[in-house]
C-alpha cells in the first residue's frame, strides 16, 4: 500500500515549492511525483482496476501530501473529484474508459461553476442539445481548476427548465476527441493562493459530448458525488493545519527570546496546545466522516456538509492562532522556512470556497434540521454503521454507492448516540465536559427543532447549523477517545466547547490544563513524531 | 394527522397545509396543477417535506420524488397509492 510519507517525501524541496509559488507556476514535477508513486490509483474503484476501496486512507493520502505543499494536492486531486459522478452514474464503457485513463495519469476535471451562476446548479445556462449524431454542448465554465490541463471533463449542462432540479444533465467530454474550433481554453485567473494551480476555464461551441446517466439526473448525482468528495476535502485542512501546527512548534522551540525559548512561556505553550487541541477535533471529525462513506453511507448528506463546513473552519482557526505565536514569520515570504507559513495561510482560504462553500453547506444541513431534531430526541442510531464509523485504520466494508441519498433518513448518528456515549464515561474532568457537550447538543437540536425549512433558511439557521457541527465534532471526539489519546482528545474536547459556547453566546467552560499537550506537540514537531492522535510522523519535517 | 387518516382527501388536506407552511402564504393560494418549483422555492425545499412525507405517512420518499411528481394534483394520487399498496388494499 502507498505510504503518505512516501508520498510527501516525492514532493522535493521546500524552496522549490516556494519558487513555484512566487512564480505562479504549476506544480508539475510534484504532480508527476504524486503519478509515478501511484496516488491515481486511490482515486479509481476497485472495479475498474483502482485501489478505492479505504475513503479513510484516501484522506490520510490527501493529508499527507498537503502538509508539505496543499497546492500539489489541490491540482492532484481535482481528478478524484472530476471522475467521482463517472463511478457514480456512468455505463460500464465510460467508467472503464475513464479508469484506464485515470490509471494512466489523465487528468480530469468537473466543470460546474459558470460565470455568473456560481454555486447554483439548477440555473446554469452552458446547454447540452440533442442532434442526430448525438450531444453538443454551448457555452462556458469558469472558474474550474484544471479546466486547461484536464484531458477529460465531467460538465453539468442544462437540458430542461432552468431553474428545475431535472433540467440539468452530466456529460462527459474528452478533449482529444473535439473537432478544433468547437472550444476553446479560458485564461487561467490570478489567485491569492494555490496560485500555481490551473484554475481557468473552456468554452464549447458545439462541441461533442457524452451523456453520464439518464438525461435530467445530473444535479442529483453531483449532489450524491458531492457527499464523497466534500468529505475528502477534509483531508486538505488536515494537511495544512498539520504544515502550521509543525512550524510553529519547531520555532517556538527553538526561538529564544531573553535566554528563555518561547515554549517555556505560559502564552505561548497554551496556544500551541489549544491549536493542537482543534487540529485533533478536526482530525476526529474528518476521519469518522470518511469512514462514515463506508459505515454510515445513508447519512452522508448530514456528515459531508458538516465535514467540509467545519475541518477547513477550525484550521482557518489554528492558523489564525498560530500567526500569532509566530509574529512576523507568519508574514514574511522568505524567511523562515522559505515563508511556508504564509503560503500555507493563502492556500487554505480556497478550502472552505471550493466544493461548495461554509453557507452552502450550512444551507445543506438546515435543509435536513426537522429529520435531525426528530432522529435525535429519538435516539436513533445505526449501531453497527457507527461502530464501523469510529473504529480507525481498520479496512472498511464495501462502499455500495447506490445508499448514496440525498437526505439522510436515520439523521445523524454521530451525535444521536452522544447519550450512550456520555453515560459510559467516568473520569471526572471528561465527563463533565462530555455532559456540557450533551446539555449544548440538546439545546441546540431544540433550537433546529423550530426552524422553519426554507429554501432560503434565516440567518439563525446558519449559526445553529455552525453549533450542530461543532456537535458532531465534539461527538467525534468522544467516541475516538483512549486513555492512550487523552493527551490530545481532552483539550480537544475542550477547545470544542470554548467553540461552542462562543457561537452560541454561552459561558467558557471551565479550563483545562495545556500543559502536558504543549510538550507533546513541540517534541513532535522537534522530532518528527506524529503531531495528532492519528497522525503520521514526519521524518523530513525537522 | 392521525395514524390512519390517510385517506386521499386527508393526504390532500394535510399536504396543503405543509407546503404552504413551507412558502409562507394561505394554502387556498397555491394552484395544485402548478409545479411546486414555481412558486420560488429551491427544489432544496423538498429535503424537509420529504421528511415529513415519511415520518407523518410513514412512507420511504427520496426527495427526487418530488422533483419528478412535482405538483399537488400528481403528488397525492402518488402518495395515496403508496399508502394503499403497503396497506395492501
Amino acid at each position: 500500500m502507498l505510504s503518505g510519507p512516501l508520498l510527501d517525501n516525492a514532493l522535493g524541496d521546500a524552496a522549490r515549492i516556494a519558487e513555484l509559488d512566487a512564480t505562479a507556476a504549476f506544480p508539475a514535477e510534484q504532480c508527476a511525483a504524486l503519478d509515478a508513486a501511484g496516488l491515481p490509483a486511490y482515486y479509481v474503484p476497485p472495479e475498474w482496476g483502482g485501489k478505492l476501496d479505504d475513503h479513510e486512507v484516501l484522506l490520510r493520502l490527501w493529508r499527507d501530501v498537503a502538509r508539505r505543499d496543499l497546492s500539489t494536492i489541490v491540482a492532484h486531486g481535482k481528478t478524484y473529484l472530476g471522475t467521482a459522478c463517472v463511478w457514480l452514474a456512468g455505463s460500464e464503457d465510460q467508467a472503464s474508459a475513464v479508469a484506464k485513463a485515470v490509471l494512466g495519469g489523465v487528468p480530469a476535471a468537473w466543470a460546474l461553476s459558470e460565470p455568473g451562476h456560481g454555486a447554483d446548479l439548477l440555473n446554469g445556462s452552458l446547454t447540452a442539445t440533442e442532434s442526430a449524431d448525438g450531444w453538443r454542448l454551448t457555452g462556458a465554465k469558469w472558474p474550474i481548476n484544471n479546466a486547461t490541463r484536464a484531458d477529460l471533463l465531467t460538465v453539468l449542462a442544462r437540458t430542461g427548465t432552468a431553474g428545475s432540479a431535472r433540467g440539468q444533465s452530466l456529460f462527459l467530454v474528452d478533449k482529444s476527441t473535439l473537432a478544433p474550433g468547437t472550444w476553446q481554453h479560458r485564461r487561467k485567473a490570478a489567485t491569492h493562493g494555490i496560485r500555481g494551480v490551473d484554475i481557468s476555464g473552456i468554452a464549447f461551441d458545439g462541441a461533442r459530448a457524452d451523456l453520464l446517466g439518464a438525461q435530467g439526473t445530473g444535479v442529483e448525482t453531483v449532489l450524491r458525488a458531492l457527499q464523497l468528495t466534500r468529505t475528502m476535502c477534509g483531508g486538505l485542512s488536515l494537511g495544512a493545519g498539520e504544515h502550521a501546527l509543525r512550524l510553529t512548534g519547531r520555532f517556538v522551540s527553538t526561538r529564544v527570546i531573553q535566554r528563555k525559548p518561547l515554549i517555556d512561556r505560559a502564552q505561548p505553550r497554551s496556544v500551541l496546545a489549544r491549536c493542537a487541541g482543534l487540529l485533533a477535533a478536526a482530525e476526529a471529525a474528518a476521519l469518522v466522516g470518511a469512514r462514515s462513506i463506508h459505515g454510515l453511507t445513508g447519512e452522508m448528506s448530514v456528515a459531508s456538509a458538516i465535514v467540509k463546513s467545519v475541518v477547513p473552519a477550525l484550521t482557518d482557526l489554528v492558523i489564525a492562532d498560530l500567526t500569532e505565536l509566530l509574529g512576523a514569520r507568519s508574514y514574511l515570504t522568505d524567511v523562515y522556512e522559505y515563508g511556508a507559513f504564509q503560503k500555507l495561510a493563502r492556500d487554505h482560504q480556497i478550502v472552505s470556497v471550493f466544493d461548495g462553500s461554509t453557507p452552502v453547506n450550512r444551507s445543506a444541513l438546515a435543509q435536513q434540521f426537522p429529520r435531525l431534531a426528530r432522529a435525535y430526541a429519538a435516539e436513533t442510531v445505526d449501531g453497527s454503521g457507527l461502530a464501523e464509523a469510529v473504529d480507525i485504520g481498520v479496512r472498511p466494508s464495501e462502499l455500495d454507492r447506490g445508499e448514496l441519498v440525498l437526505a439522510s433518513r436515520n439523521g445523524c448518528s454521530v451525535v444521536q448516540s452522544l447519550p450512550g456515549v456520555v453515560a459510559a464515561l467516568s473520569e471526572p474532568e471528561l465527563t463533565a465536559m462530555a455532559r456540557s457537550l450533551l446539555a449544548i447538543t440538546a439545546k441546540v437540536v431544540g433550537l433546529m427543532a423550530e426552524v422553519r425549512p426554507a429554501a432560503r433558511p434565516a440567518m439563525a439557521a446558519y449559526e445553529l447549523a455552525a453549533a450542530y457541527e461543532l456537535c458532531y465534532v465534539g461527538a467525534a471526539c468522544l467516541h475516538l477517545w483512549t486513555a492512550e489519546n487523552d493527551v490530545w482528545l481532552r483539550v480537544a474536547l475542550h477547545a470544542v466547547l470554548t467553540r461552542l459556547t462562543a457561537v452560541l453566546r454561552m459561558p467558557a467552560p471551565e479550563p483545562v490544563d495545556h500543559d502536558p499537550l504543549a510538550e507533546l506537540v513541540a517534541d513532535a514537531a522537534m522530532t518528527g513524531g506524529a503531531i495528532t492522535p492519528f497522525g503520521a510522523g514526519d521524518s523530513r519535517g525537522h | 394527522m392521525a395514524e390512519n387518516d390517510h385517506t386521499p382527501e386527508q393526504i390532500r388536506t394535510w399536504l396543503v397545509d405543509r407546503v404552504a407552511h413551507y412558502l409562507d402564504r394561505p394554502g387556498t393560494e397555491i394552484d395544485p396543477d402548478t409545479p411546486l418549483a414555481e412558486y420560488g422555492l429551491d427544489s432544496v425545499y423538498t429535503f424537509a417535506l420529504c421528511g415529513e412525507i415519511e415520518d407523518t405517512l410513514g412512507l420511504r420518499v427520496e426527495p427526487t420524488l418530488l422533483w419528478d411528481v412535482d405538483t399537488l394534483n400528481a403528488l397525492i394520487p402518488h402518495l395515496a397509492g403508496m399508502v394503499a399498496e403497503r396497506s395492501g388494499r
